[in-house]
């Protein structure tokens, strides 16, 4: 590590703050936990209380409280924050406040100007066409035009139609929104004016922001994604890998990503999987290296039926699949790849200290996101109290909850029911797959809602999801 | 029938509110009232626009935020050994014990009185566009509700449904619930005035006037 001694602070919940709190550790370095008053029982404060005491957990009225955030982080001796995924990840104002306010603190992600460069969907937009990259048509900013949003949805449907698309759909969305609230598809022009403002009217009241997007759906594309991982130097750029993360709920929300992206191996495509993972990661560090990447970041990608990527968007930050990438991958032929881990120390100017030719991969990695949630209803969330969570134990799974073990915990409806992550490990597909139907057999889940009514999960649909993974 | 005197009664044995103070935010507390005892005002003016006296200030990235009264009433209790601190948000800072009004004992009494159309369960409430316009326009005694009638949309996680009204047919006489702010399941959402009781909301309401006596 750097001659410097840091401390984290951890401006983030659940599940990631764990998985931050814990790579930490890995690192010797002391971390700091906030937590607001819904939170008090989560698993993350829990964990930083057993390993830093009293003093490593802070109560916040918000975790978008930037003041408040900072405040703690002086007061608590933190010298680096890390913001998770969410709330300030991809802000770039939070960033650049945190490296340059008079006591500068590390911002652990990539330099402000990157966030600010590629998290403008036009820039990044401008910045492949200029590298030769594809790109997908769709809004590239909030709309505010009912005029400007029927002839993007007009230009979509005529796209999809160049690819082939038999039944052809497009998103109408709230563009403050996220986790897949406030998103409605049309699948002729005739609908647009009607969705359009309802979706707008939804916006209005739940984000105080009418701006809607207009995008694709990708019902019949393969989304996939590349893991870039640099130094704070901007030179030294490698990848991790790809994923695939077709598998969503019918907001759009991820539910099973794998890695890697297509099996070729195990799977027959339509079209040269290995070629479109190849291009797909060429492109992606052929932008990296362009703007100088200077920490984790990923590349996503929508790849038609004929096996034309498209470059959707770059996500300036950790995600939450991080994890399904480190599991197959090897650096110098040593496993137990830690991501976040990668991220904090790099961030904190460590030099990378190997290069693309060190990072091999083995084998298969499924990531499951466990959620109380009923698929058979629009993925409508479910709140109640968890009674029992207990992830069966094996050498090829590890799993990530906040869910506190031995007591019952009342999911807070202030947030996502997301319950668990969890990641299986196979030397091939086939081994993959039977693993993650074993452990999702065994998986022990119960709770009961408010009116006595049995917790709702979607266990089941990551099930059947399972059979046909990877699949185009 | 309710009996409105006994109700004054009870009310009189206790004619007032602890209201706990707790810091805000997270940041370093700096209390401007500093013994118990202290008269304080609270936010006054047509729209609530002047604040009430000023309590406390918390500090946090430089960003000093004053912690005004809200309501009339004197400090009961400080905890004078933060002052100066470092305090997390939620950390009780003082009590200020408030009087009622007329306008809040017959709110108090109403609430026995009204049919309360209650929250289903934790969520957000807001009332469906039609409603709400005509509430914002011409106020909630404006709006007549029917069983069966759609009245609210329920917000749980960014997710929304329709929510009908059941109860007796009448007029929304109070509305309980704030916007974008979550209710706990069995919490007020409205309460609703049949037609043939508004002769008692009447008499509530008169013998409140007459009979209490408000204390600053």
């Amino acid at each position: 590590m750097p001659e410097k001694k840091h401390k984290v602070l951890v401006a983030n919940r659940g599940e990631i703050a764990m998985r931050i709190v814990q790579a930490c550790q890995k690192l010797g370095l002391p971390s700091v936990c906030v937590y607001t008053k819904e939170d008090a029982h989560s698993g993350h404060v829990a964990l930083a209380r057993s390993i830093g005491g009293e003093d490593a957990v802070y109560r916040i009225s918000s975790y978008h409280d930037a003041n408040e955030l900072l405040s703690v982080a002086d007061h608590a001796g933190a010298t680096a924050v890390h913001p998770g995924y969410g709330f300030f990840a991809e802000d770039y104002r939070f960033a650049r406040r945190v490296s340059e306010r008079s006591n500068p603190l590390v911002f652990i992600g990539p330099s402000w100007r990157i966030i600010r460069s590629l998290g403008d969907k036009i820039n990044t937009k401008r910045l492949a066409r200029s590298l030769n990259v594809p790109t997908v048509p769709g809004s590239d900013r909030p709309v505010y035009d009912e005029i400007e949003a029927e002839e993007i949805a007009e230009t979509l449907f005529a796209f999809q139609a160049e690819q082939g698309i038999e039944h052809s759909v497009v998103l109408v969305k709230a563009s403050a929104g996220g986790g897949g609230m406030g998103i409605e598809e049309i699948h002729d022009l005739d609908q647009f004016k009607t969705v359009y403002r309802r979706i707008r009217n939804y916006a209005k009241r739940q984000f105080h922001d009418e701006g809607v997007l207009i995008e694709q759906r990708i019902f019949d594309f393969n989304h996939l994604e590349v893991q870039v991982v640099a130094d704070r130097t901007g030179k030294s750029i490698a990848h991790f890998g790809t994923r695939n993360c077709s598998v969503q709920s019918t907001g759009r929300q991820k539910r099973i990503e794998v890695a890697p992206g297509f099996r070729p191996q195990e799977v027959h495509y339509a079209f040269d999987a290995s070629k479109v993972l190849k291009d797909i990661v060429s492109y992606s560090l052929r932008m990296a290296e362009e703007v100088g990447y200077d920490n984790v970041g990923t590349w996503e990608w929508i790849v038609s039926p004929m096996g034309q990527p498209f470059l959707m968007e770059v996500n300036t930050r950790i995600q939450v699949e991080n994890g399904v990438s480190a599991a197959i991958s090897r650096i110098k032929g040593q496993g137990g790849v830690d991501l976040i881990r990668e991220q904090i120390r790099l961030a904190l100017g460590e030099p990378m200290g190997y290069t693309q030719e060190d990072i091999t991969f083995e084998g298969v990695g499924i990531e499951y996101r466990i959620i109380a949630e009923d698929p058979a209803n629009k993925f409508t969330p479910w709140v109640g109290r968890i009674d029992a969570f207990e992830a069966p134990v094996n050498d090829w799974t590890s799993t990530h909850t906040q869910i506190p073990q031995g007591e019952p915990y009342v999911i807070p409806t202030e947030f996502d029911p997301n319950l668990a992550l969890a990641i299986i490990w196979g030397k091939d597909l086939a081994q993959a797959k039977q693993r993650g139907m074993e452990f999702l057999d065994k998986l022990i889940l119960s709770g009961q809602d408010q009116t006595g009514d049995s917790l709702r999960s979607n266990v089941r649909f990551l099930k059947e999801k399972t059979v046909t993974l990877l699949q185009f | 029938m309710i009996d409105v005197k006994t109700i004054l009664e009870e009310i009189k044995a206790a004619p007032y509110e602890e209201i706990e103070i707790t810091a805000p935010h997270t940041g370093v507390i700096n209390f401007e009232i500093t013994t118990p005892g202290v008269k304080v005002a609270g936010s006054s003016g047509t729209y609530r626009e002047k604040p009430g006296t000023l309590l406390a200030a918390i500090t946090r990235e430089h960003n000093a935020k004053p912690i005004h009264a809200s309501v009339n009433g004197e400090v009961s209790h400080i905890r004078s050994d933060l002052d100066g601190k470092f305090v997390e948000a939620g950390e009780p800072l003082m009590v200020v014990r408030h009087f009622l009004t007329k306008d809040e004992v017959v709110e108090a009494i109403l609430q026995k009185v009204l049919f309360l159309f209650t929250a289903p369960e934790r969520a957000k409430y807001y009332f469906i566009p039609s409603a709400d316009k005509k509430i914002k326009a011409s106020g909630c005694r404006s709006v007549t509700v029917k069983p069966g009638m759609e009245l609210f949309i329920v917000s749980r996680m960014k997710r929304e449904k329709p929510l009908n009204y059941e109860g007796p047919e009448g007029i929304i006489y109070a509305v309980y619930f704030d916007h974008d702010q979550n209710v706990d399941m069995g919490g007020p959402l409205i309460g609703v005035c049949p037609e043939d009781q508004t002769g008692v909301i009447q008499d509530v309401i008169n013998r409140v006037q007459s009979d209490w006596e408000e204390r600053s």
